[in-house]
């Protein structure tokens, strides 16, 4: 049993406080299939919750938020149920592959080496897949074609057209065969990033997207499938180890579900390309974001000039102060997009009515 | 008005109030008893099925009680999307097949 004194006392203001963040992060989670997360872990840490204690709780509410997202959006026709538990059976693999080495950085480099490697991994990939989320986003906004259906790329139909006898396996999501094999890079990559930097949903959705050939709601919604096997082994993991705060699990479990359905329901009201558009918003602020803790991290292992605690202490303000905000305009594009599909739906169902008194 | 008295009917209103009340109890028995909760949850080993176990409990019924929530304040999918998996669900059911009438002996 680890940490067990160091469990926190909870106050009305900590209960407010994760239920909020729950709710927003659920928000998210159930719009483009993964989030909250990198806001949670840090949040309840700064209640005091010992960083293990944090991860193991965040990921002890993540799997049954991921599986009531995932039961609303399969009613939608989202959710490609045999995709997700393929592509998480590859990532949990990925998940214990990144927690023993985020272990080995650890014991090597100390907390702060732990703390850059999981900084460059984020601006990394947030850069990267981020950058080209967004920019696909707002390609197919400017194009004006965002009632089309979407394309696929090059790179997923070459995936589609290699035939690997004894390994194809059909996808819905797809409308095609692919061979098992392309998910195992894939999958393990999600999981190595979800052990790293608390969210693989930045990289597995994009994946189905890019790389696989589904389309942007599909994929959204079968990152649910993963996300729940993903976190239902990583709890297993912990909790053998004594390391679950229920009490902080059921307290974001109580707000992130109903953010959860209100997110899914929410896809249903929005163009594809919203869902690709909200996750390159997010994924490019909190870039930022972490960017500002590098130089941090840097000073403390020597690596460059030493910072002054004022310094530091505002780095670390703004930092946590964006991605904050990251989640909050996430999910306010969210709502809105939800706002307008919600009213462009009730005139449609008061046109007819209305022809029909005025033919009275 | 009928059509109002209808609309209403509809909305799963006394699910939700069980499901808030189940919810209810569940939130209160878990930070009642915190204390031994928290001792035994975090003794690992076999004992690391109780948190997932109560997170499952916790998702089925809080998840139902945020479900009935948001239908009951009218917040619903678009018609479009719940008509595609009632189509889809017929597609299925056609896709099956059709069992084969067994041969008879005619006399």
């Amino acid at each position: 049993m680890h940490e067990m004194a160091n469990f926190i006392d909870l106050t009305l203001w900590n209960v407010l406080y994760l239920f909020i963040v729950g709710f927003i992060g659920g928000l998210v989670s159930g719009f483009i299939g993964s989030g909250g997360a990198f806001v949670l872990t840090p949040g309840m840490m700064s209640l005091g919750v010992p960083g293990l204690v944090a991860v193991a709780s965040n990921m002890c509410h993540k799997f049954p938020k991921a599986l009531v997202g995932a039961i609303k959006r399969a009613k939608y026709g989202q959710v490609d149920v045999k995709l997700g538990i393929i592509f998480g059976i590859f990532a949990e693999a990925g998940v214990f592959y990144g927690a023993h080495i985020q272990e080995r950085i650890k014991a090597a480099f100390g907390d702060a080496g732990s703390n850059l490697y999981v900084s460059v991994a984020f601006v990394v990939v947030l850069a990267v897949v981020g950058g080209m989320v967004l920019k696909d986003a707002m390609k197919t906004y400017r194009s004006g074609e965002t009632d089309a259906e979407e394309k696929v790329t090059k790179l997923a139909r070459w995936v589609q057209s290699v035939n690997i006898p004894g390994t194809m396996v059909f996808f819905k999501s797809l409308n095609a065969k692919v061979s098992v094999l392309f998910l195992i890079p894939l999958g393990f990559a999600t999981g190595m990033l979800a052990a790293t930097i608390a969210v693989g949903g930045f990289l597995g959705v994009p994946a189905m997207i890019y790389v696989l050939g589904a389309p942007s709601l599909m994929g959204s919604a079968t990152e649910l499938v993963v996300a729940f096997v993903m976190g239902l082994g990583g709890s297993f993991k912990y909790a053998l180890h004594g390391l679950v705060d229920i009490r902080l699990a059921v307290i974001i479990l109580a707000g992130s579900l109903f953010g959860i359905q209100l997110g899914a329901i929410g896809t249903t009201y929005v163009k594809p390309f919203v869902i690709k558009l909200v996750m390159g918003v997010i994924m490019v602020i909190v870039l930022f974001s972490r960017g500002l803790m590098v130089p941090v991290y840097l000073a403390q292992l020597g690596l460059i000039q030493p910072l002054s605690e004022t310094t530091v202490k505002v780095l670390k303000s703004s930092s946590f102060a964006i991605m904050t905000f990251a989640l909050l305009i996430g999910a306010f594009i969210v709502m809105r997009a939800m706002w307008q599909g919600r009213k462009a739906e009730r005139q449609l169902e008061e046109m007819p009515e209305k022809a029909a008194v005025e033919q009275i | 008005m009928a059509s109002d008295y209808s609309k209403l009917k509809k909305k799963p209103v006394g699910k939700l109030v069980i499901f808030g009340i189940c919810s209810a109890m569940l939130y209160g028995a878990v930070f009642s008893y915190q204390g031994l909760i928290t001792a035994y949850f975090t003794r690992g080993a076999l004992y690391a099925v109780l948190p997932i176990a109560t997170a499952f409990a916790f998702s089925y019924v809080h998840g139902h009680f945020a479900g009935y929530f948001w239908s009951v304040l009218g917040i619903e999918a678009t018609k479009k999307a719940l008509r595609t998996r009632v189509e889809e669900k017929r597609h299925i059911d056609r896709e099956r097949p059709q069992p084969q009438p067994r041969p008879r002996l005619r006399v």
